[in-house]
């Protein structure tokens, strides 16, 4: 009560707010982005572009809460596009290929989501192989298996109400998938503030061996991290599933580096111990903000792919930067 | 419903129907959502629309999903939150999503689709190529020049799309025309790229050192095939195929030397303009054709140069 008063006092932030501690910048960026933005086209500022933008990070949104806390502990995980897209494969097979009811087949898929995220964290802990190796492998395997699933061919054919949840906006603004990001975020800032284990991934990652000599389940803890990253692959492929209305074994090439960008953005650091969803839900929203930016101003493609870059370099500079000083 | 009438009339009075030199009124920016601009075959495509937009004084802007469908759904969106007048889409990845398709429906704008449609939501008009015949001609000449009999290989496309399908059925049916062919080898790449053929070939080469045949289902694949017989020091035993009529592929055919000597060139530019042109007549209430076809020329040595100078 005490401890928590003092940092509301000084802070003048709500306890919660404190999460977005190390994301000032970030913060302070996105906000020069959209007033950018603002001024430059006439169709950004509407409530409807916004709701768009909602849509548009759903996927890599929930990607990145799992990616951020694989970070945290110093860990990577190369595998969630695999992962995703065989998440998507296993459910199109059960529900169109079998015609086992959603209900099942959604937690089925992610149960072999879940498993993948089991090997590779057994693999790192176990055999000692980096997580960097392990999850490549994984990256490999798991997209090779998404493949065999259908020879890798796509399968359509859905209820229609998986589609219309990524399309129809309950009350004029929230689709189900958009609401049920937002649900994992909430989730995320509530547990990595709140409760043991989100706290001890902060010990792992600052240092593993005094973690554990703290009597923190350091082993348990990174198995737990790679199956939770996995799982919430699993999911944001679920939600891709529905905003496509068809999963196809090629989906989520590449998106684990744009979910290490949005946490890196964000401001968690790559050797792990600091940042956390606070930062990553800037991230994701600059990502989202931007590429939605540049569509909204014509930019050519090629050139958009430069801004980008140029963007992930500037806010982890500027982040160092103000860190060094 | 009425999608479907307009289609039944389009179809009816395709024959009568001419949609070149079309008045733009009624669209003054057309969105122009592409795969991959990587690929010659859509860049080609990109600029038939943007000249004849820039002609017609029609603003077009272009959005480029790097072969992803997710992506491409997003830039799908933008282009709606800018008031596009039509939409020209290509769909991107083998499962062409009819997401964007209903996005412009909701909207209610002309969606006009190239090279691919989605299936069970298709636009007003689909523009494509004829990949079957083309590339039977094209596997033909191979196998004519090849003295008609010998070991073949495919370098397929990305399996399962439209293109790839075709162009192996027309392909098929050029092998089994020829008795002394023998299919020794096939193999998928992921992009169509050049790259991939190189890999591919030099592994094909090394399994079975006699192949006289191989048929790259673009020019990219064909073009790195080409590389790969080079270094094998094959150059005189093998014939190369390829597809689309790339601008370097044209270049590298209108030299007459190594072992690419043959493939279909697209009318790409054609096609981006009859594009703009099908988008202008569905805006203005006018019907168009289910579909427009847009055939491929074989190409060879002979008539590669003209084409270098000025593309279809």
């Amino acid at each position: 009560m005490q401890t928590q008063s003092r940092s509301g006092a000084s802070k003048g932030t709500s306890p919660l707010f404190g999460s977005m501690k190390g994301a000032t910048g970030p913060l302070i960026g996105l906000i020069l982005l959209c007033a950018f933005l603002t001024v430059a086209t006439d169709t950004f500022f509407s409530v409807r572009n916004f709701l768009n933008i909602l849509d548009q990070i759903t996927v890599l949104g929930i990607m990145a809460v799992g990616m951020t806390f694989v970070i945290l502990i110093g860990g990577i995980d190369l595998a969630v596009g695999s992962v995703m897209a065989l998440t998507m494969m296993v459910l199109g097979y059960l529900n169109v290929e079998l015609g086992v009811a959603m209900g099942i087949a959604i937690p089925a898929s992610l149960a072999a989501a879940a498993l993948n995220g089991l090997v590779a964290g057994i693999l790192i802990t176990r055999f000692n192989v980096p997580a960097f190796i392990a999850t490549l492998a994984m990256m490999s395997i798991t997209r090779g298996l998404a493949n065999m699933i259908t020879n890798g061919q796509q399968i359509i054919g859905f209820p229609a109400w998986f589609n219309m949840s990524a399309i129809i906006r309950y009350g004029g603004f929230l689709t189900l998938t958009v609401a049920l990001m937002l649900v994992v975020f909430v989730l995320g800032l509530l547990y990595q503030r709140y409760r043991y284990g989100g706290r001890a991934l902060y010990a792992i990652g600052g240092n593993p061996e005094v973690a554990r000599l703290a009597g923190i389940n350091v082993t348990l803890m990174t198995v737990m991290v790679y199956v939770v990253c996995s799982v919430l692959a699993g999911v944001s492929g679920i939600v891709l599933g529905a905003r496509l209305d068809s999963v196809q074994p090629s989906s989520g090439v590449g998106y684990e580096l744009d979910a290490i960008a949005a946490v890196v953005i964000g401001g968690t650091s790559l050797s792990g111990g600091t940042g956390g969803i606070g930062g990553t839900v800037i991230g994701v929203l600059i990502i989202g903000v931007l590429r939605n930016g540049l569509n909204l101003l014509s930019v050519s493609p090629f050139m958009q792919q430069v801004v980008i870059g140029a963007v992930i370099v500037l806010a982890v500079t500027a982040e160092t930067f103000r860190k060094r000083k | 419903m009425k999608l479907h009438k307009i289609l039944m009339a389009a179809t009816a009075c395709a024959a009568l129907l001419s949609p070149v030199g079309a008045s733009a009124e009624g669209v003054k920016k057309i969105g122009l959502a592409v795969p991959n601009l990587q690929a010659d075959f859509f860049n080609q495509i990109k600029l038939g629309v943007e000249n004849y937009g820039k002609e017609k004084g029609i603003e077009v802007i272009v959005v480029d999903a790097k072969n992803d469908t997710a992506t491409q759904v997003s830039q799908v969106q933008d282009l709606m939150t800018q008031g596009i007048d039509a939409f020209i889409y290509i769909p991107a990845g083998a499962a062409a999503a009819a997401v964007p398709t209903r996005l412009a429906r909701e909207a209610g704008i002309p969606v006009i689709n190239v090279d691919r449609f989605p299936e069970g939501e298709p636009g007003d008009t689909f523009i494509g190529g004829e990949g079957v015949n083309s590339s039977y001609q094209v596997c033909s000449e191979i196998i004519k020049r090849a003295g008609g009999a010998g070991k073949m290989v495919i370098i397929h496309g990305q399996k399962g799309t439209t293109p790839e399908i075709d162009r192996t059925e027309g392909c098929m049916k050029a092998i089994g025309e020829n008795a002394g062919v023998e299919l020794v080898d096939q193999q998928w790449t992921e992009r169509w790229s050049a790259d991939e053929g190189f890999a591919i070939t030099q592994n094909m080469l090394t399994a079975n050192p006699d192949i006289t045949m191989i048929f790259g289902q673009a020019d990219g694949i064909a073009m790195g095939a080409a590389k790969a017989v080079d270094v094998a020091n094959l150059s005189d035993k093998v014939i190369i195929g390829g597809y689309d009529g790339d601008g370097s592929a044209l270049e590298y055919l209108a030299k007459c030397e190594g072992p690419f000597v043959v493939t279909a060139t697209q009318s790409t530019r054609r096609m981006g303009v009859l594009a703009v042109d099908s988008a202008i007549a569905v805006a203005n209430g006018e019907t168009v054709p289910e579909k427009q076809v847009s055939e491929a020329v074989l190409t060879t040595c002979d008539n590669a140069a003209e084409f270098v100078a000025n593309h279809p």
